[in-house]
């Protein structure tokens, strides 16, 4: 069996928000394999997002250990930190978080603009991203021009256009009907299938849970015990 | 964050109202700045021309209202390094209308060509004006704008001195170096239209120095001469003599200086605010960018690139306005000839766009900074 993708040992996430001092994640111990797909549930305010944000490297954790794809990253700087979600992670928001004054191909060459690619490269990688998720007769288009379906594949295609290890889907189906939820959810199960991408899915939609291989439940910042194989 | 340069650029025309009103206000400010800082380079910073760096002017110590015996010509005539010494005599009065303003200065024909070379006109006019006791020179810009020729007379009612004087007019000059908006008029006309006791006296004595080097010790042999004179004098450079009118308007240096610092920090205030605003609604979308791995200084270099693109577009447009003005300004009705010759100088310009740069990061450094240090969960949650 391959190293896990994903590692987390006693991870603990404590806040204070208005003098309230809260434990968004408390001793998580999870382990996600190489191209696995696997779905965090929980109800609201259960830690999923907090521990896909860790997972991220968006946020740093109050103790306990967090590796992914064998870096710690309690020991990166925030430079270092910045370069390795750049090439590592694809994070797709619930609320798409395209930049609206930018054309659905500007949106997805953004994370390209940090690499060394030339601006030739960028757009082609840019334009291919978007023909993978349909959108190839897209390009152009502003963000208020598309659809909440179409948004949220022109996220993924930014998610996947460097092409990383990880793809972090923050309830990405939370803001849209059920055709295009079902669009969304294919596309990341075949990022998961056919490009052995490790995809981990919160939500707390039990249908999209469905097109994970397992599913992880979070309660009050700790995860449950029980794995449910699908 | 040349590599980012389109996204600047997009940002920047995202609320296309809102940059083009703060555009315009720096635009404004930095007009007014620009037209003050050419009126302080022109007075604080402009060199002598090169006949001027040969004259200068004697006057009255206690102050330029008081006048001096026309007797002081002959000794300051012995100074040594002293070509030439001409007697000149503000005038005053009035053309017609008070609002016609234009300096009407009483000389002595005879040594005025020599004492100033950059008056050029028509060597028969020349002729005529010396000859002629009643005859006057006007400048060309003057003549224009009241349609003066040869030939015109001219009557100018005193306030300093009694009387109405009746000129002809016996030539038009141009000046290589200055405005041509004076007018010049023999100074034994205006004696001859005086009782015989208030006819000894001169105004000032503009003093022609044989080189540019002996300027300085003929102002100080000059007011050694008269130091122990009832009447004192007070011997300065032409171009000193022409600030201290300058001064008569107070302390013009500081006034001007406060005013553009008063401008500079306005502006400031109003590009912080726009700024502040600006990356106040997209505090979220700096989150994005942090996701995609934008780092700090990625975030900085993108803000701080987009105010400086505003304010330097505020400040070329400045710039065009105040080149406007200052152009305006050569025809205002002031006396003061650097007005009348303002410009916005490379050095001004250059001040300008840099002032505009500067404007421009300062506003949106805390702004900037604050939005590269906030984490991107806490983007996140923002709801701009």
């Amino acid at each position: 069996m391959p190293d896990p993708i994903i590692i987390t040992r006693k991870l603990r996430r404590e806040f204070i928000r208005d003098q309230f001092h809260v434990i968004a994640l408390e001793d998580v111990d999870l382990e996600v394999q190489p191209a696995e797909f696997v779905a965090l549930m929980g109800p609201s305010g259960s830690g999923k997002s907090t521990l896909l944000h860790l997972i991220a490297a968006m946020d740093r954790p109050t103790s306990g250990e967090i590796k992914a794809l064998g870096t710690d990253l309690r020991a990166l700087s925030d430079r270092q930190i910045a370069r390795w979600r750049n090439q590592h992670i694809g994070f797709v928001f619930q609320s798409f978080n395209l930049i609206p004054v930018l054309t659905a191909l500007e949106n997805v060459e953004l994370p390209l603009r940090l690499t060394k690619l030339s601006r030739k490269d960028r757009l082609e990688h840019a334009r291919t991203a978007l023909e993978l998720v349909g959108l190839g007769d897209r390009v152009h288009h502003l963000p208020r021009q598309l659809s909440g379906g179409q948004e949220q594949r022109v996220a993924i295609a930014r998610a996947i256009v460097t092409d990383p290890d990880i793809i972090l889907a923050d309830e990405p189906t939370g803001n849209l009907d059920a055709g295009s939820a079902l669009e969304v959810l294919t596309l990341l199960s075949r990022l998961n299938k056919e490009f052995s991408k490790t995809v981990v899915l919160v939500t707390h939609d039990p249908h999209a849970a469905q097109f994970a291989s397992h599913t992880r439940h979070l309660e009050k910042g700790q995860l449950l015990p029980n794995s449910v194989a699908v | 964050m040349i590599r980012h340069w389109p996204l600047v650029l997009k940002n920047g025309l995202r609320n296309k109202r809102r940059t083009t009103l703060t555009v315009c206000s720096i635009a404004v400010s930095l007009c007014v700045l620009g037209v003050f800082l050419a009126i302080y380079h022109s007075f604080y910073f402009t060199d002598a021309t090169p006949e001027q760096a040969f004259r200068l002017v004697t006057r009255n110590k206690v102050s330029l209202a008081q006048v001096m015996p026309t007797s002081y010509r002959q000794k300051i005539e012995q100074v040594s390094g002293v070509r030439e010494v001409m007697v000149m005599q503000w005038y005053g009065g009035e053309y017609k209308d008070p609002k016609n303003m234009f300096a009407r200065m009483a000389i002595e024909p005879a040594r005025f060509f020599a004492m100033f070379p950059e008056i050029k006109l028509a060597e028969e006019q020349k002729l005529a004006f010396q000859r002629e006791r009643s005859a006057c020179l006007l400048g060309r810009e003057l003549a224009e704008k009241f349609n003066l020729k040869v030939g015109d007379r001219v009557t100018l009612k005193g306030d300093i001195f009694p009387g109405t004087l009746e000129f002809t007019v016996r030539g038009v000059y141009d000046n290589t170096r200055r405005p041509a908006d004076e007018m010049f008029f023999n100074i034994q006309y205006l004696y001859e239209s005086l009782p015989q006791r208030r006819r000894d006296f001169a105004g000032t004595f503009a003093v022609l120095a044989d080189s540019p080097d002996s300027v300085p010790r003929v102002a100080r042999e000059i007011d050694a001469l008269f130091r122990n004179s009832p009447v004192q004098t007070k011997t300065e450079t032409e171009r000193e003599f022409e600030l201290s009118f300058i001064s008569f308007l107070g302390n013009v240096k500081a006034f001007l200086l406060s005013v553009c610092g008063a401008v500079t920090f306005t502006i400031l205030l109003v590009s912080a605010n726009t700024m502040a605003m600006s990356v106040r609604e997209r505090v979220k979308e700096v989150g994005i960018l942090k996701t995609l791995g934008f780092t700090r200084g990625a975030i900085m270099g993108i803000i701080l690139g987009e105010a400086a693109l505003i304010a330097l577009l505020g400040g070329i447009l400045g710039w065009c306005l105040a080149l406007l003005l200052t152009q305006g300004l050569r025809y205002a009705p002031v006396m003061i000839g650097e007005i009348k010759m303002l410009t916005l100088r490379p050095s001004v310009t250059v001040v300008l766009l840099a002032a505009s740069l500067i404007i421009g990061i300062a506003s949106a450094l805390i702004p900037a900074w604050g939005a590269s240090r906030t984490t991107i969960v806490d983007a996140m949650r923002h709801s701009g």
